[in-house]
């Protein structure tokens, strides 16, 4: 341990593993226990860094004695003769290693440029449907008051696997066949954040609708989702809605909560 | 209407020295004087040269709103800290406020005159809008000057009989004057609070056909987010008040010459520092209320806020507030090390460093990341297998809450250093209240893990067990505190003024970041009217209709920010031309119990 | 010295929050386009401009959205099916155009059984909205025939003769103003009309006749009470179709009513 026993080294240290930390153990540790996990995004990757970073950066200076410690080394680096060939290779490296990365900016890139997507957008009070007006503000899936939920989960499961599979897969994961052809990829109904947070009304909207029917707001949309009102009938996407909840075990969220619910993400700090 | 038109024009001749008052009633005038419309039909949109009207108009706002907060909250605890110094009967606490009624004087004709600028360019800029408002709400804005009248008069009495009402039953008169002037304060920002509320979230029976004369003017001034937006800004004020006068002991303390002068800026930025960081704590519930009331108001307005176009906001503002408990908590750390005690609190201060590292880690995870194509498909989609679990509700309200919980650690800490209890139970106490802060800590753990097996509408209610188990942790440990210091033996004095310059500038850079933060929320309340003027009634026509992005406001509002600090820096440097501070004595007084102050 | 370092850390701050704020997605909320129609508008432009009109400012909803106010639009009606499949065979001689553009037009013209007058002000509405509405109710159900050139000749027709306003009758009779401005489509007086809004029987002993004027003017600012549920229902363009002194003739018979 005689290697860490600077403040300075420690800092140093502690940054090399967070940095492996964040850039390789939570793509593959959790998959060790058999949870999923991918590689994190460099926007997201750059955004830990500095958040660790800051935090080494008040570790070293919240104390007197540990800051004149911390800095010791710079310090010496910077003025000390006998550091002179540490000094010189820091004056020269730092320099190219910013050109480096300038380069590395300025470089043509042949890559797609980022996608920002808000994957829940502002829905209408009201949307044509079949030729009808139907009204989404406090509308409830109106299959749930008739007829046994049994036959509707059966029938909406037929229409999943007519209609839905190829694309949002068995497991209803958003890895069917087709999947990777897409971008944006089909959702993944299993995850918490998708319609685990949505009315039922919500998503009858996006299946009426599809991706030709996503408001302009929000971001660039080029879903490849169609238009599921030219293809199913209205009981037809209320039984696949109530099909995808019950098969995911998610609960629709329900109208009067919403305003609570949104309300907390609006200033939950 | 010639009535209005004379009393305006006898007001213009008479309170000319008020300048926003003339401004305003100059206004009215314009509206009322039928001459003016005869001939010529009224222009809807002015032009201003370079930025444009939609900038020029935000700025004027920006600012005078920056100042509104600060003479706003600064008489909050103004009075306040008077009271404390009348209880305990300690000259330093009433030398201390009447600093900040000085500031507050010199700050109150800058608020005027940016009132004056913003009517002004409001009448030039934005005629039409301006007309409908004036239209509406012409009765409040005659009060409104009243008022207005009312408070600057009140502060000159405040300030200038400071030391003639300083004895006995007078110093009572003369805390009830920082009372009334709080009252006048306040009355001006709910009326002033109601016209841009109005904006937002007009009457339902309010059509785009409704001539303003029709419209009917309580409804119109009590709507649907007046009294969230009255709350919100009433705390937020006192958090803003406290930055900044943390911000200008850290100016003084930087700069100061004799030892004296740096312990007594360095008590008052603790003072500054502590009071806002208070205040902070309770304005997310001001929010959730504010949300909660435009969710109510008009659904396709809070996606927009929550979901839609502002949702990426959202991101900066973790962001902002991650730096606010880290710069709160590293001010505090190193402030451990001019009181004697504190050693023994210090190892554990990197355990709260890791947890607040993580909280503002998980806290700024975005639910969508920013991804290249390849990383998106790496990712099977737009949201990280792993890490996504990180973006919803559950997990931000649980780093949040042990954030909070995490802070007032540091606070306790920082007020029991130097203190050794000498109650007979005291070891018990303590051990009482670390289980308090274990109980609540595992309370909002249990229910953030717990709220991913649950349907979105039981995880709701899970926040408000964890924000209550985090209140309710707070409020025992504090009493137990209180009963615990009494009669506490000193480890020794708190050696006021031997603070290293670091923490000054974390200082500076928490009234930075609040007064960007207060700009970046002003953009979002403002912004999710999108292209209306006045919500679904009257719609923006101008070349500015669009909201802008996220970067073209983060840039006018480091402006405003700018602008702020550097007359603010001005205006308190003139100040202190005028009048020094007599100092004396600070060192030797036992420091504030923060847990059992104010 | 000091100085220069705090506007250092000020600056600083400030640059790394604009840069945070700038490295994130860029948008720009757009400004909806309101549509402007020429004689090249195409068929699902009119459709969707019909479509907003009949779902919001038009008013529309207000009657039709209710099965016993008026006849269903977009549902089937009597076994006829949709408006636009029922639209060609409603009158002889009159193709589904026609018979619509008309029944916009003149409210009276042609009266489903069992209904009453359209309460519709078809002046408030260009040329080329009424040939919109027209579209969208065609499109329910049937084939779209309105074409840019009906839209080109009705915004000539609107250039020529400045559209709207004006009273609808030139009487001064207080019945047969509120007949020919199907007041009595609402409101109840000696048995005639229908009980939607407040009845007239009586209104002098309720309200007084200023209060009957503001209504008039501005519906939308006070419910009468008991009638909570239906403000905002009476359409607030009546008063642009009353002379002042009809207005007046009005406000005087129905404040004298009662007592």
């Amino acid at each position: 341990m005689g290697l860490l026993r600077t403040p300075f080294r420690q800092a140093i240290a502690i940054l090399a593993v967070a940095y492996a930390l964040i850039e390789f153990g939570i793509p593959y540790i959790p998959p060790l226990f058999g949870v999923a996990s991918a590689k994190i995004p460099n926007t997201v990757v750059l955004q830990y860094l500095l958040t660790v970073t800051v935090g080494i950066l008040i570790w070293v200076s919240d104390n007197e004695r540990r800051w004149t410690e911390f800095k010791k080394p710079i310090h010496e680096v910077l003025v000390r003769p006998d550091r002179k060939l540490a000094r010189g290779v820091l004056l020269v490296g730092v320099p190219l290693l910013m050109a480096f990365v300038a380069y590395g900016r300025a470089l043509p890139d042949m890559s797609a440029p980022p996608s920002f997507r808000a994957i829940h957008p502002a829905p209408p009070s009201s949307i044509p449907f079949q030729g009808e007006i139907i009204e989404l503000t406090g509308l409830e899936n109106p299959l749930r008051s008739v007829g046994s939920l049994d036959e509707h989960y059966e029938e909406g499961k037929r229409v999943y696997y007519q209609n839905c599979i190829a694309c949002h897969g068995d497991a209803l994961r958003g890895l069917g066949h087709y999947a990777p052809g897409f971008n944006p990829t089909p959702l993944n109904f299993q995850d918490v954040g998708t319609i685990a947070q949505l009315t039922e009304s919500f998503v009858f909207w996006r299946i009426a609708q599809g991706g030709p029917g996503l408001p302009n707001e929000g971001a660039p949309w080029n879903s490849a989702m169609p238009a599921w009102e030219n293809f199913l009938t209205a009981d037809e996407i209320w039984s696949v809605i109530i099909f995808l909840y019950e098969q995911t075990g998610h609960e629709p969220r329900r109208w009067e909560e919403l305003e609570a619910a949104e309300g907390t993400e609006a200033e939950g700090s | 209407m010639s009535e209005r038109g004379s009393l305006a024009r006898a007001l213009r001749r008479t309170a000319l020295p008020l300048l926003c008052a003339g401004a305003v009633v100059t206004a009215l005038a314009f509206l009322a004087e039928p001459l003016f419309a005869q001939g010529y039909t009224p222009r809807e949109y002015g032009d201003f040269p370079i930025i444009g009207s939609r900038a020029a108009v935000w700025i004027a706002a920006q600012l005078h709103l920056f100042f509104a907060a600060f003479v706003l909250g600064v008489p909050m605890f103004a009075v306040v800290a008077e009271l404390v110094g009348m209880l305990n009967k300690e000259e330093r606490f009433d030398k201390l406020a009447k600093e900040f009624t000085r500031l507050l004087l010199v700050s109150y004709s800058a608020t005027a005159i940016w009132g004056a600028v913003l009517v002004f360019a409001l009448i030039t800029l934005y005629p039409r809008v301006w007309g409908y408002l004036a239209e509406v709400f012409a009765p409040s804005m005659w009060v409104y000057v009243g008022v207005f009248f009312f408070e600057s008069f009140t502060l000159y009495l405040y300030y200038y009989g400071w030391d003639h009402l300083k004895k006995g039953r007078a110093k009572w008169v003369h805390w009830g004057l920082g009372i009334l002037l709080n009252l006048w304060g306040t009355i001006v920002m709910v009326i002033a609070n109601s016209w841009l509320t109005y904006m937002m979230s007009p009457p339902a029976e309010v059509t785009p056909d409704t001539a303003p004369d029709m419209v009917r003017f309580w409804s119109a001034f009590a709507n649907a987010t007046w009294m969230p937006i009255n709350v919100h800004r009433f705390i937020a004020n006192i958090v803003f008040g406290g930055a900044i006068v943390g911000a200008y002991a850290a100016f003084r303390f930087l700069s100061a010459k004799t030892d004296e002068e740096r312990a007594h800026y360095d008590w008052m930025g603790y003072i500054g520092n502590f009071v806002a960081i208070t205040a902070l704590i309770v304005l997310p519930f001001a929010g959730y209320y504010l949300g909660r009331e435009i969710y109510e108001f008009n659904q396709q307005m809070g996606t927009t806020m929550m979901g839609g176009f502002m949702s990426w906001l959202w991101v900066v503002q973790a962001f902002l507030i991650g730096v606010l408990f880290l710069a709160g908590n590293y001010y505090l750390w190193v402030g451990m090390g001019r009181i004697p005690g504190a050693e023994r609190f210090q190892p554990y201060t990197k355990y709260m460093l890791v947890i607040l590292v993580l909280g503002v880690m998980v806290w700024a995870t975005p639910r969508n990341m920013i991804a290249s194509r390849d990383e998106l498909t790496a990712m099977g989609g737009q949201f990280h297998p792993f890490l996504g679990v990180l973006g919803v509700m559950s997990a931000k309200n649980t780093a949040v809450n042990l954030m909070i919980l995490t802070t007032f650690l540091s606070f306790l800490l920082y007020g029991r250093a130097n203190k050794r209890p000498t109650v007979s139970w005291a070891q018990r106490g303590t051990i009482i209240q670390g289980a308090l802060f274990v109980i609540a800590a595992a309370i909002v753990l249990f229910y953030g893990v717990y709220g991913y097996f649950v349907p979105a509408i039981v995880r709701i209610g899970f926040s408000v067990y964890q924000v209550l188990a985090v209140l309710a942790a707070i409020g025992g440990v504090v009493t137990l505190n209180v009963l615990m210091m009494r009669g506490a033996e000193s480890r020794g004095e708190i050696r006021w003024g031997q603070m290293p310059d670091r923490a000054q500038y974390a200082l500076l850079v928490l009234a930075v970041t609040f007064t960007w933060l207060m700009g970046l929320m002003g953009f979002a309340r403002s912004g999710i009217r999108q292209h209306w003027h006045i919500y679904e009634v009257m719609r923006d026509t101008s070349v500015d209709a669009a909201t802008p992005a996220l970067g073209y406001a983060s840039i006018v509002i480091s402006a405003c920010v700018l602008m702020f600090l550097g007359m603010v820096a001005f205006i308190f440097w003139v100040g202190g031309l005028a009048e020094k501070p007599v100092i004396s004595g600070v060192g030797s007084v036992p420091p504030p119990e923060p847990a059992a102050g104010d | 010295m000091t100085n220069l370092k705090v506007l250092g850390v000020v600056l600083g701050t400030l640059a790394v929050y604009t840069w945070v704020a700038n490295s994130i997605p860029q948008l720009e909320s757009v400004v909806p386009e309101e549509l402007s129609f020429g004689a090249d508008v195409t068929e699902a432009e009119l459709v969707a401009a019909g479509q907003a009109l009949f779902n919001g400012g038009g008013g529309c909803l207000v009657c039709h959205g209710l099965p016993t106010r008026a006849p269903n639009l977009l549902t089937d009606q009597g076994g006829e099916g949709t408006i636009g499949q029922r639209c060609a065979t409603r009158v002889p001689g009159a193709d589904c155009k026609t018979y619509i553009y008309e029944s916009l037009t003149d409210p009276t013209a042609y009266v489903l059984d069992g209904f009453d007058p359209m309460v519709f002000q078809a002046r408030v509405f260009s040329g080329a909205q009424l040939w919109a509405l027209v579209a969208f109710l065609q499109d329910q159900g049937g084939p779209v025939t309105v074409t840019g050139a009906d839209v080109a000749a009705a915004a000539e027709a609107d250039a020529a003769a400045p559209a709207a306003g004006g009273p609808l009758t030139a009487s001064m009779d207080p019945l047969e103003i509120m007949r020919a401005n199907l007041c009595l489509g609402c409101h109840v007086l000696d048995g005639e009309g229908v009980a939607t809004g407040p009845p007239f029987d009586g209104m002098g002993d309720r309200i007084d006749a200023d209060r009957i004027r503001r209504s008039i003017l501005d519906p939308g600012a006070e419910a009468a009470e008991g009638f909570q549920d239906q403000l905002g229902t009476m359409t607030p363009t009546i008063a642009d179709l009353l002379s002042a002194r009809q207005l007046e003739v009005v406000v005087q018979f129905l404040a004298g009513q009662g007592g």
